[in-house]
């Protein structure tokens, strides 16, 4: 999607405006940290108006969760050790998902985002298809919620209809009134204004969210540890999450993993 | 064939060929009419100026009294909506003034009664953009642009309408190319 | 072309059809509308977030928390950043608190009989009932702090009668164990953030147990948050929990073993020359190494269920990486030798040293303005009480957040009848308010004034402030306010009019203190200054203390556990799941529809069981099995849990309720109802797990609701997703 091309003199002037930045958001999540509590899984749904995962959806294999703690058995003769890994969209530069849409609903934007709209969506479910990361969700049925519970839904994201392809948008709200709260008080965003709510949430401190293009922010220092890797790397599809490797000082040197 | 023959296939054909033209004509006049009057119905409805619970005139409040939009519309500069403002706000004014002419007077105690019961006041929408797309008006205000520039001149309206812009995605797009802001997808649908 | 009629009435029908369907493409109604509110105070704007700090209750840690409100709803709980107890952080349990706010099922109004009625007359009923029952009345709730406390135990006091406590994992253990050690009355917390060696013993504390979001925080800073220091966590469990599934090193000892093990870490620690001395003394009683020969890694491997040399290692490490500090709760406290466990395990502490020192056992100091604190009392003393209800010795009894006919399900059937007026004060009717007299809906904790001193706390003087952040949503009131209105209707001497001013108070009084973290010119700027930072603390007035340890028994108490080994085979350890809890987070679907840590079951009850255990017996996963226990049977789905020691089954609990709600009523089946009385011998305490029990197929089998399964696994043999590193 190509941007608007330079416009030619406003009618009206505009306010000066800080120097527009371009961004680059990025995750980086530390798996020594994770303890896989879920407290990221539940404060997405709040946040997110994620439908309710009842006991129906879960035996038809359908839960909706943006982000999901996998948890992987790993087998060393008689010891078994469990592994749990945070995964999300990983909002990939080269993302799998964006260029078979047929009516150009997903699409990478300028701030490193692939972009879900909804409103374009009518359900080919193609995207969810390619996705190596299962990281997409599709409303198979029309999410209700019993009245009083409408109550909590966020104002800022939409509620999705029956048909519509959901999945992480990195708080996108969050990143949208960060950026205007910055342009009311005439700054440009620091490193700790957009905080997703799993990044909140998270007691450990294993999310961490931010530019990666700003070199003073954490995500561009925990980028640089040495135990940085990206999931899926050899697919090629540029995540824009970054996972610190688990530090085990008991894990044997050949690892047989098992299916989970 | 015989001419009775030639006259019924005549007949046939001719009804036939009537027929598959009113059926066109069904097709191209009236069933577009029919979902135009449906679909598009609620915008002529805002253009021609729909009836409100409470006569409000903003040409009397706005254009005469010279009261700023924001002072009412307190959202405009700081949120994405506008608001509507609260009927305390009304009786600011209204508990002291309570109008000049019979008609006005019957409105401003409409207004009083409603905040005595405590019962909101239910107006009918005139500016709408779908729930779908998202308008901040704060980063319209900051960017320059006046209350008028989409609203139109709402001071000279006794009743509001919707006559100075479409509000479709087109205006809206056409706008932010015109002006150098962003076209981004999400930068409205999120 | 030729139509026919057919055609043309088919076209025509297109057409109307046509029309119709567009019509559905109209604009829906609400959309057309816009309304004016009545009032909107000036600093609200439509669209608008505020924020309102306040203290959270899902569980009972109390952290501080921020809640984000737009239009008079709340939409968000976040962690309040200023709060020391949590740090801006929160867990899945409080973030799902506006659920609770807002359940459906929530009671609208009172219920007197049945029949539902006007909180005048509720509260006059309530009041003509405490008049009539002056010296009989009997308050029950849960482990109450703050000013709640105090306006209870002022009630009973002033109505006569008893207040007691119930929770049914309760802490009477290991209060017992720090008090008999240190002479304190209090829970302590862990330094974990400065600790370089993290021992525990059955406590889940990155799950559920004590202070999970603190020691989670802590648990970030103890991996990676110190440069070139990873913390090295070691975890004894009869169980894999999600917290042993975090250890480095992780312990499958033997249900009621633990005490045993925590003695042999002792022993190679004196062995090896690494025990403070004076200690060591204390736990010899003075005859050194040689009183702890019970005790040697070699004699006790078998019945610990460890080989020595893990616990030699496991000892190492925890003596020679110092600061290192030792923790116990749980399972490992829920035995017929709990106390005796407890003790051992927090000696260890004494015996590196580590107690009243960073990255050690950190004592809290006694709450604020004199504050009181009710722990849960002991089962035992439960039972008692229970039966004296069943003698008609209790006139008036008031339930809140004491959900007796859960955990004590067979006792209290019997005894609450026997009491001729109940209450019951609680959001949603649960277990206990089922054949209650009065049902009085419970304002929220979101819409309700209150204090809390958390416990453990910090490591210094906290007073959390509970405000309302929306105006109620249903009729509620809460629990103070009860108390206090109809105790004053009943001509009781209560301390204040209602839970605003108590709270109105309790900032009187920090205020006169002059000291702490809210500075202000005058008492109400002090007030609003405390509203806003969520609360009041002191991190001068720090809490003192020392653990004695008291010499260990020549040979260990032994664990008793109901049920014969040959006729049930297993242990039973219950456990309580990430979202659940104790079934506190029953009614919400959140938190029923989380996935467990370790088995990503959700919404049913299942038992865990390792897969050589399960073949023998025809049990494959999705079978309905019956857990039957010397007291009775429940069913459960069974879970093939390939890191569950053997002898070993393990069910969740909070489950099989009664009331709570929609997603709560009658599904899955309660843990509490198979358990044996069994107690710790010296306090009390319920030995719940202490029970034995068998496993039989039904014959039916389902699905299993789970999460894995949902996704694909990413993770291949060949291509794994999660490298793992040994060094950090």
């Amino acid at each position: 999607m190509s941007e608007a091309r330079v416009p030619s003199q406003p009618a009206t002037p505009p306010d000066p405006q800080p120097a527009r930045r371009r961004h680059k958001w990025t995750m980086v999540v530390d798996l020594d940290r994770c303890t896989g509590c879920q407290a990221c899984v539940v404060a997405c749904q709040a946040e997110n108006n994620i439908p309710l995962n009842t006991e129906a959806i879960y035996l038809q294999y359908r839960v909706i969760e943006w982000i999901r703690i996998e948890r992987y058995w790993e087998k060393h003769g008689e010891e078994v050790r469990a592994r749990y890994i945070p995964l999300l969209c990983q909002q990939c530069d080269n993302a799998p998902c964006e260029p078979v849409c047929p009516v150009y609903a997903t699409y990478h934007n300028v701030e490193g985002l692939n972009v879900q709209v909804y409103n374009r969506c009518v359900g080919t479910r193609y995207c969810a298809n390619n996705c190596p990361y299962h990281a997409r969700f599709f409303n198979f049925w029309q999410p209700v919620w019993p009245s009083t519970l409408e109550n909590q839904l966020n104002p800022d994201v939409t509620v999705r209809w029956r048909g519509i392809m959901e999945k992480c948008t990195f708080c996108i709200q969050r990143i949208r009134r960060a950026q205007r709260e910055a342009a009311q008080e005439g700054r440009s965003l620091q490193d700790g204004d957009v905080v997703p709510a799993c990044v909140q949430a998270c007691p450990t401190d294993a999310l961490s969210f931010g530019d990666i293009l700003d070199p003073n922010s954490r995500v561009s220092r925990l980028a640089k540890d040495k135990r940085a890797y990206t999931v899926l790397k050899e697919l090629g599809t540029g995540p824009n999450v970054i996972y610190l490797a688990k530090v085990d000082p008991y894990a044997p040197a050949p690892k047989k993993h098992d299916h989970h | 064939m015989g001419l009775g023959k030639r006259i019924r296939i005549v007949f046939l054909l001719g009804g036939g060929m009537g027929a598959s033209l009113l059926g066109l004509a069904f097709l191209v006049l009236v069933a577009p009419r029919v979902v135009a009057h449906y679909s598009w119905s609620v915008e002529r409805l805002f253009r021609q100026a729909p009836a409100q619970p409470i006569a409000f005139s903003h040409k009397t409040h706005a254009g005469d009294a010279q009261i700023p939009c924001l002072f009412c519309h307190r959202g405009a500069a700081v949120e994405e909506a506008a608001g509507i403002p609260s009927l305390q706000e009304c009786m600011f004014c209204h508990r002291l003034i309570v109008g000049t002419t019979e008609a006005q007077q019957a409105e401003i105690r409409k207004v009083i009664e409603a905040f005595g019961k405590e019962r909101p006041v239910q107006w009918v929408r005139v500016f709408r953009l779908p729930d779908h797309a998202r308008f901040v008006h704060e980063a319209h205000i900051r960017a320059g642009f006046t209350c008028a520039d989409c609203h139109g001149a709402v001071e000279t309206m006794r009743e509001v309408r919707q006559v100075h812009r479409s509000l479709k995605m087109g205006d809206c797009v056409g706008c932010h190319r015109q002006h150098g802001a962003p076209t981004d997808c999400a930068t409205c649908h999120y | 072309m030729e139509i026919t009629r057919r055609d043309l009435l088919k076209l025509a029908g297109v057409g109307l059809l046509g029309a119709i369907a567009f019509q559905g493409c109209r604009i829906p109604e609400r959309e057309l509308r816009v309304e004016s509110p009545v009032a909107l105070p000036e600093d609200l704007v439509t669209g608008r977030d505020n924020w309102y700090a306040t203290l959270c209750q899902q569980c009972g840690a109390g952290c501080g928390i921020l809640v984000r409100v737009m239009e008079g709803r709340a939409k968000k709980v976040e962690g309040n950043p200023d709060h020391p107890l949590n740090r801006g952080k929160t867990c899945a349990r409080g973030q799902a608190a506006v659920q609770a706010l807002y359940h459906p099922d929530r009671l609208a109004t009172p219920l007197l009989r049945g029949q539902p009625v006007d909180w005048e007359a509720a509260v006059a009923e309530l009041a003509s009932q405490i008049r009539q029952n002056r010296g009989r009345v009997f308050l029950a709730t849960n482990p109450l702090r703050g000013h709640v406390a105090a306006v209870a135990q002022a009630f009973v006091q002033s109505a006569g009668g008893t207040l007691m406590a119930y929770e049914p994992l309760e802490d009477t253990v290991l209060r017992a164990a720090v008090k008999r050690l240190s002479g304190q009355d209090v829970l302590p917390d862990y330094d974990i953030a400065n600790a370089r060696t993290v021992f525990s013993f059955g406590a889940g504390w990155l799950e559920t147990w004590g202070s999970p979001v603190r020691w989670s925080w802590a648990y970030g800073v103890f991996r990676q948050g110190r440069p070139g220091e990873r913390g090295m966590f070691i975890h004894a469990d009869p169980r894999f929990s999600l917290t042993a599934a975090n250890a480095d090193l992780w312990l499958p000892v033997r249900p009621g073993a633990e005490g045993v093990l925590a003695l042999a870490v002792a022993y190679v620690l004196i062995e090896q020359g690494m025990a403070s001395r004076d200690a060591a003394d204390r736990l010899t009683a003075g005859r050194g190494l040689a009183a702890l020969a019970a005790y040697q890694p070699e004699v006790v491997a078998a019945r610990v269920g460890v080989p020595p040399q893990r616990i030699r290692e496991a000892a190492t490490l925890f003596g020679a990486r110092r600061p290192s500090v030792a923790m116990v709760g749980g399972s490992a406290l829920a035995h017929t030798n709990g106390l005796f466990t407890a003790m051992a395990v927090l000696s260890l502490n004494a015996l590196v040293d580590s107690v009243g020192r960073d990255g050690g056992v950190r004592f809290n100091p006694p709450p604020p303005l004199g504050l009181p604190s009710i722990p849960a009392a002991p089962f035992a003393r439960w039972r008692q009480a229970l039966e004296e209800m069943r003698a008609g010795r209790v006139g008036l009894l008031i339930v809140r957040g004491a959900n007796l006919s859960y955990g004590l399900p067979a006792e209290a059937a019997e005894a609450l009848p026997g009491v001729p007026f109940r209450v019951f004060i609680g959001p949603i009717a649960d277990d206990t308010a089922q054949g209650c007299d009065l049902l009085l809906p419970e304002a929220d904790p979101l819409e309700a004034w209150g204090t809390d001193a958390p416990e453990p706390g910090p490591g210094f003087a906290t007073l959390t402030f509970q405000q309302p952040v929306v105006r109620p949503f249903r009729q509620g009131m809460s629990f103070g306010d009860v108390l206090l209105e109809a105790g004053r209707a009943a001509g009781l001497t209560l301390p204040w009019a209602n839970m605003q001013e108590a709270v109105r108070d309790g900032a009187r009084r920090l205020f006169a203190l002059g000291r702490g973290s809210v500075r202000a010119g005058d008492e109400a700027a002090f007030f609003t200054g405390v509203l806003q930072r969520g609360g009041w603390w002191d991190t001068q007035e720090r809490g003192q203390g020392t653990l004695r340890p008291e010499p260990a028994p020549a040979t260990p108490p032994a664990p008793r556990f109901a049920g014969e080994e040959g006729e049930f085979p297993f242990h039973l350890i219950p456990f309580t799941p990430l979202g659940i809890y104790d079934g506190r987070g029953a009614p919400l679907p959140w938190l029923q529809g989380l996935p467990d840590g370790t088995t990503t079951v959700a919404w049913q009850t299942w038992v865990e069981i390792h897969p050589a255990q399960a073949e023998p017996l025809g049990i494959r996963e999705g079978d309905w099995v019956e857990v039957i226990s010397p007291r009775g049977s429940i069913r459960a789905l069974a879970y093939l849990h390939p890191a569950i020691p053997q002898g070993v089954v393990a069910v969740p609990v909070g489950f099989g309720h009664v009331g709570m709600g929609r997603w709560a009523h009658r599904r899955g089946s309660n843990v509490f109802s198979i358990l044996a009385p069994l107690t710790d011998t010296e306090t009390g305490a319920l030995a719940w797990a202490a029970t034995r029990v068998r496993l039989r197929r039904l014959g039916q089998r389902q699905r299993v609701p789970k999460f894995e399964g949902v996704v694909l696994p990413l993770q291949l043999e060949e291509r794994p997703i999660i490298p793992v590193v040994k060094e950090a």
